[in-house]
């Protein structure tokens, strides 16, 4: 398992476009040696591996949970809703700086 | 060293259904950026995904199309990925239950038929469109969100050709199935081909490449073949093959290089908590089926045996799903389907080629054709009248029984007015007969045009050749 250190967390904050206090890091540390001292007790149950993740226990297959191919008007967001929500838009769309080549 | 090339292809296919994979948000093509959009769409808090019936209907047919194992449980799960053309972060995929798994379309390359194995069918959305420009990128999210299948092949493909016949097939189950458009120059088809060489005889996989862009069945022959030689070339020159990902240039007709792919992207897939697993049951699915629309090769089969069309004549009029409804509407009514089949090949095709207009847009309506047919089946009109009412439907719209009368379009069949005209043009030149005689063919020619010219050209021509070789004869 990768080790958990300041740097690592100081890269994801990077990535995730935040930064935090020094104080808070250690914090964080603290909390996630916790965790995986668990994760650890939790490896040693056999056959772990072998199961599947479960996610939906039960499948309830008397409701029909499709929906019908029909569009509601009221849903709709009206183009200024849209524009509005963006920092930079031109000729009805959304603005971004290029960041593919 | 001779090498044998790897190929599989990724196709997504953009379905043609009113609204989004999960949200109700209409889909128009061509609609004003940004206008066919809901919360869901751009990730508004609380929005939550509803699946849309008919795209796991059309999912279930192509699947049924492709004779593959359908699942009588959809299940959903996230592909996660931090950028713009998604403002949820994620993408709603089926990475570990795809609706459909092991089945195999047969393509038919030089008239020998080959078995390509195909993985898995699975349903997600489209992402936003994306136009870059020389610094800055603008983004319509009304695509965002469109359902798409993506099928997948194993990667039992050989050569440009067979991967180029394997598209064309899935593009006609599709259009025939009428699950989507699959206009690849739209975009509604969409094909990724990963290719890799190794040596013949070799078991062991070569570094595969990627490439993208491929907007027509041409490019993604034209693509793989020029992507067979370069590895090649690279190979003998001791060159390593790098794992990346090269688009077709079309101009140049070859690949170049987009990116290097260091490693692969990890999407952190997870089961999606939002939609729970969705029993749509044995009965559902064969419904999807049995109302399904009739495949190209079902048709086909129809063509050959019902209307006892020949097979080169029934593949022509199946060249397109709307050509062959149109056929289908035009002998609806009437059973001479071998002459109705021949006007639309040579007349009706004849006007939309020369014209570059599609069948969808012809204002010809099938019972027109059918009635023209019939006219000149019944001999109440000869095939220059028939070609000039044709001419006339396409500019006036009117049907050809009112046209035969407004231009007056009758045929003259009387026998003996026939046989009175045809005896004075020989009176008005005595010599034809023994010119005749003497083997002088064209007397016969010189005679009939003579005899149109005077009845302007409406005479019944197979019985006029019949009197006027028998009054040359006398």
């Amino acid at each position: 398992m990768k080790e958990v250190n300041k740097n690592v967390l100081k890269d994801a904050a990077l990535r995730l476009m935040f930064d935090m206090k020094d104080e808070e890091y250690e914090t964080l540390l603290n909390e996630f040696d916790i965790i995986i001292k668990q994760l650890v007790l939790m490896d040693e149950i056999k056959g772990l591996n072998d199961i599947e993740p479960m996610s939906f226990p039960y499948i309830d297959e008397s409701f029909n949970l499709l929906r019908d191919d029909e569009e509601i008007k009221e849903t709709l967001l009206n183009k200024e809703e849209v524009l509005n929500i963006a920092k930079n838009t031109k000729e009805g769309q959304i603005k971004l700086p290029k960041v593919v080549n | 060293m001779n090498f044998e090339a790897i190929i599989g292809l990724e196709i997504h296919v953009e379905m043609k259904t009113h609204t989004k994979m999960f949200s109700s948000a209409p889909i128009k093509f061509k609609a004003e950026p940004n206008t066919n959009i809901t919360y869901l769409d751009l990730a508004y808090p609380g929005s939550l995904p509803r699946v849309n019936k008919n795209a796991v209907i059309n999912a279930i047919r192509v699947c049924n199309a492709l004779h593959m194992e359908i699942d009588d449980t959809l299940y959903f799960d996230r592909k996660n990925y931090f950028y713009a053309d998604l403002p949820k972060g994620y993408q709603i995929t089926q990475q570990f239950r795809p609706i459909g798994q092991k089945g195999y379309l047969e393509i038919d390359v030089d008239g020998e038929k080959k078995r390509i194995k195909v993985e898995r069918l699975h349903m997600e959305e489209d992402t936003a469109m994306q136009h870059h420009y020389s610094d800055y990128t603008l983004l319509d999210y009304n695509r965002a969100g469109i359902p798409l299948v993506e099928i997948v092949s194993y990667p039992e493909i050989r050569n440009g050709k067979e991967a180029r016949k394997y598209v064309e097939k899935i593009k006609e189950i599709v259009t025939y199935l009428d699950v989507s458009d699959g206009k690849m120059e739209n975009g509604s088809l969409r094909c990724d081909v990963n290719i890799s060489l190794r040596p013949y005889g070799s078991d062991k996989f070569g570094t595969k490449v990627e490439v993208k862009n491929l907007n027509s069945t041409a490019n993604i022959e034209a693509a793989i073949d020029f992507e067979m030689s370069r590895q090649a070339a690279c190979l003998l020159k001791g060159i390593e093959i790098h794992q990346e990902t090269r688009r077709f240039d079309e101009l140049k007709k070859e690949t170049v290089l987009m990116r290097t792919k260091t490693e692969a992207a990890d999407y952190k897939y997870f089961s999606e908590g939002n939609i729970p697993p969705i029993f749509i049951g044995k009965d559902f699915i064969n419904r999807a089926i049995e109302t399904s629309n009739e495949l190209y090769d079902q048709k086909l089969e129809r063509f050959l045996n019902e209307y006892k069309l020949n097979e080169v004549d029934a593949r022509i009029l199946l060249s397109s799903k709307e050509l062959s409804i149109y056929y289908d509407e035009a002998v609806k009514n009437n059973d001479n389907y071998q002459q109705i089949a021949n006007f639309i090949i040579s007349e009706v095709l004849g006007y939309l080629n020369k014209n570059e207009i599609e069948i969808s847009n012809f204002n010809v309506k099938p019972d027109d054709i059918s009635d023209l047919v019939n006219l000149l089946i019944k001999k109440e009109i000869n095939s220059k009248q028939g070609k000039d009412i044709f001419a006339k439907m396409i500019e006036t719209n009117k049907s050809p029984l009112v046209l035969k009368e407004e231009m007056g379009a009758t045929i003259i069949s009387d026998p003996e007015k026939i046989r009175t005209d045809i005896i004075e043009i020989i009176k008005e030149n005595p010599t034809l007969p023994d010119d005749y005689k003497n083997g002088k063919t064209r007397a016969q020619g010189f005679v009939m045009g003579l005899l149109m010219k005077k009845n302007k050209g409406k005479v019944d021509p197979i019985l006029a050749n019949k009197l006027i070789v028998e009054e040359l004869l006398k």
